[in-house]
């Protein structure tokens, strides 16, 4: 219970047992994303009215299990021993009863009011099972519902057993599973030593099976609990026992069969790979299809985020003429151009950039969720496990050619924080559509027929440091203590919940819409600032007179100050690299915003290029822009995600550093061949 | 007694013991298979995931790691 009065449910299951469904379902747009606190693991809270009453819900991370073998386990096993929650709702997947029923089993013997959801009972239905909840309810003594989430009109079965959950506040009957643990000779053992001891709501049964499975924050829990003789009993007997952890779960297995035999009458059936997952999993088709799925999924995701383009590059546009009204009724310069050039583009950006979110959360969403996401895993995993990753990091990978915010955004699919981490920084190191639209332009105007050559080297370079990253960073995000192989579920096909998943994307675009128009906002202004001017002439900014008072340290990577301001400038937006040159070689005008991130240029740019820049700096300055920092928005995209100040500005620093290595590298092969 | 890895398509067995260090065997036991599970191998390519069924479920097993499962061969 909250202060409040308000009556907190936490939601438990293992993945695909359809939590985050029924999350989005009883929550709708209510929900707020957060960290847990000190931990790196997203936190979701929503809330909801039924009847008189005002509910909280806490999705607590999917997990396998209760034991303590990631950050994810362990803040839910803390929060459920907390006490902080009136009652947890635990989900398990008919179609997959008795394995998903080990959570139910692993909670067995904490005290908190909880009851069952038996999820998917339509899958399990057609693969004619019949569950006798009834009778399970009567077994158990908490309430268990047979549940099927379609739409939210039908979540009365739910309500009722949240209901008698809290007004009789129905705990787990653990006897019967008790009585196998004891069968454990070790069990009753440790049993016998820890006695009364009780941990808050956590029962001495469940404090003796846990310590049995070796569980280290437990058993030091229960250690410092007992007095020294006691300790060196639990020892001994720790020490003569091997593999407590399977023989614990021999027993909950045996728990979970006796429980289901009665209750569930099923008709066998032979299950196997279908067309689809024949074809996906293919040795030689399996990887092209994959690549096939998510461009189109790419390509579809387009489809919702253009009206959103539309907009945001209306409003855009709208900053110019804005300005000169401003300026018109005699508002200060300083003043409209922040006003207009600033906060009006920022604007514009993050609603283009929201509209991009929105489809890919959407259509990569749904790919998650009809479990095809599931087989990309399967597919990418030996190539992708080579950089500390999951197979499914290979989809953010391929939405980076077109747009790293997209790749960012689709990093959502990526259950672990280290690896979605990871995988943002590499997708980084991938050219996006905005560096393809310039750097063969570039590459063909300074080196002809040399084209191709430039762009394979680019490719080649884009693999060493993506390689490089992994090999950098990968310690610090992915501990390689807890790389392991693939243990993972393929999830029979479900059809998409297309009400909980628009409002979960509808929740997450509004998110991102606030955390995202900050970073921008903040980035933009302080470029801005950098680059402004009260004369108006390009040369008197800040930007433009360090860019020369530092032309001699520059030229070591290769840049000229004119080159090395388009550099900079390119971090807001690499089309606008040009627009910066064109600018500054072409005299006329100063530098804004608006310049930075579009390609308005002079119309003999070609010719004040060849004019002013030699081919080694040109080479430079092609790998300069290419490996900077994508743009702003990528940025706040990196930071809406991983919901981290530090490794966003670590990324951030590490691609302007890395780019300028490059740049340097390729200046100095330059000059020994021109 | 063979490894699960050894087992070829459409072979089935019954878990006879799973070893590895308490990280994998924890895992391995909260996904569902313990001893006296019975398993059927889908795929087994080479360089590539291990498919089994197991009660009820579809599951991906990393292929190095399944020589840890010790399987007792079963007809069907």
């Amino acid at each position: 219970m909250t202060e409040k009065n308000e009556i907190v449910i936490a939601l438990l299951g293992q993945p695909n047992s359809g939590k985050s469904t029924l999350f989005n379902g009883l929550t709708g747009l209510r929900q707020h994303v957060g960290n847990w606190p000190g931990k790196t693991v997203e936190k979701k809270e929503g809330s909801f009215t039924h009847g008189d009453k005002k509910y909280i819900v806490a999705d607590l991370p999917g997990t396998y299990s209760l034991s303590a073998n990631s950050d994810e386990e362990i803040i839910t096993r803390d929060y459920i021993a907390s006490g902080k929650s009136d009652v947890v709702c635990i989900l398990a997947d008919s179609s997959q009863l008795e394995r998903s029923l080990y959570m139910l089993s692993d909670f067995a013997g904490i005290e908190v009011p909880c009851f069952l959801l038996l999820n998917m009972s339509d899958v399990a239905k057609d693969q004619g099972k019949d569950i006798n909840a009834k009778e399970m309810s009567d077994k158990l003594g908490i309430p268990v519902v047979l549940f099927s989430a379609p739409d939210v009109k039908k979540y009365d079965a739910f309500y009722e057993a949240l209901e008698t959950a809290v007004a009789n506040k129905t705990v787990l009957n653990t006897s019967s599973l008790e009585q196998k643990y004891k069968d454990i000779p070790e069990y009753s053992e440790i049993r016998n030593i820890i006695g009364d001891y009780k941990d808050g709501n956590r029962t001495g049964m469940w404090l003796a099976i846990k310590t049995l499975e070796g569980d280290l924050p437990v058993t030091a829990k229960v250690k410092a609990e007992l007095g020294n003789e006691k300790t060196a009993e639990l020892s001994s007997v720790l020490d003569r026992c091997e593999k407590g952890i399977v023989k614990a779960g021999e027993c909950k297995f045996a728990w979970i069969d006796e429980l289901t035999a009665g209750s569930v009458k099923k008709e066998k059936k032979a299950a196997g790979l279908g067309k689809f997952d024949r074809l996906i999993t293919h040795r030689i088709w399996g990887k092209p299809v994959v690549v096939l799925t998510i461009l189109l999924g790419l390509l579809v995701s387009f489809i919702p985020a253009l009206p959103f383009m539309g907009i945001g590059s209306a409003i855009g546009s709208a900053a110019s003429p804005l300005n000169e009204a401003l300026l018109g009724i005699g508002c200060p310069s300083f003043i409209a151009a922040l006003l207009c050039d600033v906060l009006l583009r920022c604007f514009s950006f993050v609603i283009q950039m929201l509209g991009f979110v929105f489809g890919v959360t959407l259509v990569f969403g749904l790919l998650e969720e009809v479990g095809i996401m599931a087989r990309i895993s399967y597919v990418f995993d030996n190539t992708m496990a080579k950089f500390g990753l999951q197979g499914k990091s290979v989809m953010p990978f391929l939405i980076s050619f077109g747009c790293t915010m997209g790749g960012a955004a689709g990093t959502r699919v990526i259950d672990n924080w280290g690896q979605k981490v990871l995988t943002i920084a590499l997708s980084w190191a991938i050219p996006c559509g905005a560096a393809w639209a310039v750097i063969p332009m570039l590459s063909t105007l300074f080196f002809g027929a040399w084209m191709p050559v430039i762009i394979a080297v680019i490719l080649i370079v884009m693999i060493l440091h993506m390689w490089l990253t992994a090999m950098l960073f990968g310690k610090a995000l992915v501990k390689p203590s807890e790389r392991c192989g693939m243990i993972m579920e393929l999830p029979p096909y479900h059809k998409p919940k297309w009400g909980s998943l628009f409002r979960f994307v509808l929740g997450r675009t509004k998110d991102t819409f606030f955390r995202s128009f900050k970073v921008v906002a903040i980035v933009a202004t302080v470029f801005w600032l950098l680059s402004f001017t009260s004369s108006g002439v390009a040369g008197d900014s800040i930007l433009f007179k360090v860019g020369q008072a530092i032309e001699p340290v520059t030229m070591f990577f290769g840049m000229k100050w004119q080159t090395f301001v388009a550099f900079i400038a390119s971090s807001l937006g690499k089309e606008g690299a040009l627009g910066v040159l064109s600018t500054i070689f072409s005299g006329t005008g100063s530098i804004t915003v608006g310049s930075m991130v579009s390609a308005e240029k002079a119309d003999n740019l070609n010719e004040l290029l060849l004019a002013n820049i030699t081919k080694p700096e040109a080479l430079a300055f092609i790998f300069a822009i290419t490996f900077n920092m994508p743009c702003i928005v990528a940025l706040a995209a990196t930071y809406q995600e991983t919901h981290s100040a530090k490794w966003t500005a670590i990324i951030g620093l590490y691609y302007t550093f890395t780019a300028m290595v490059l740049a340097c590298i390729a200046y100095h092969i330059g000059l020994l061949i021109w | 007694m063979k490894k699960l890895s050894e087992l070829k398509k459409d072979e089935e067995g019954i878990i006879s013991s799973v070893n590895g260090d308490a990280r994998y065997v924890g895992r391995i036991t909260s996904i569902g298979i313990t001893p006296g599970c019975r398993v059927r191998v889908i795929k087994n390519d080479k360089n590539r995931p291990l498919i089994v069924y197991a009660r009820d479920t579809m599951i991906a097993l990393n292929h190095k790691e399944s020589s840890n499962i010790e399987v007792e061969e079963a007809r069907r």
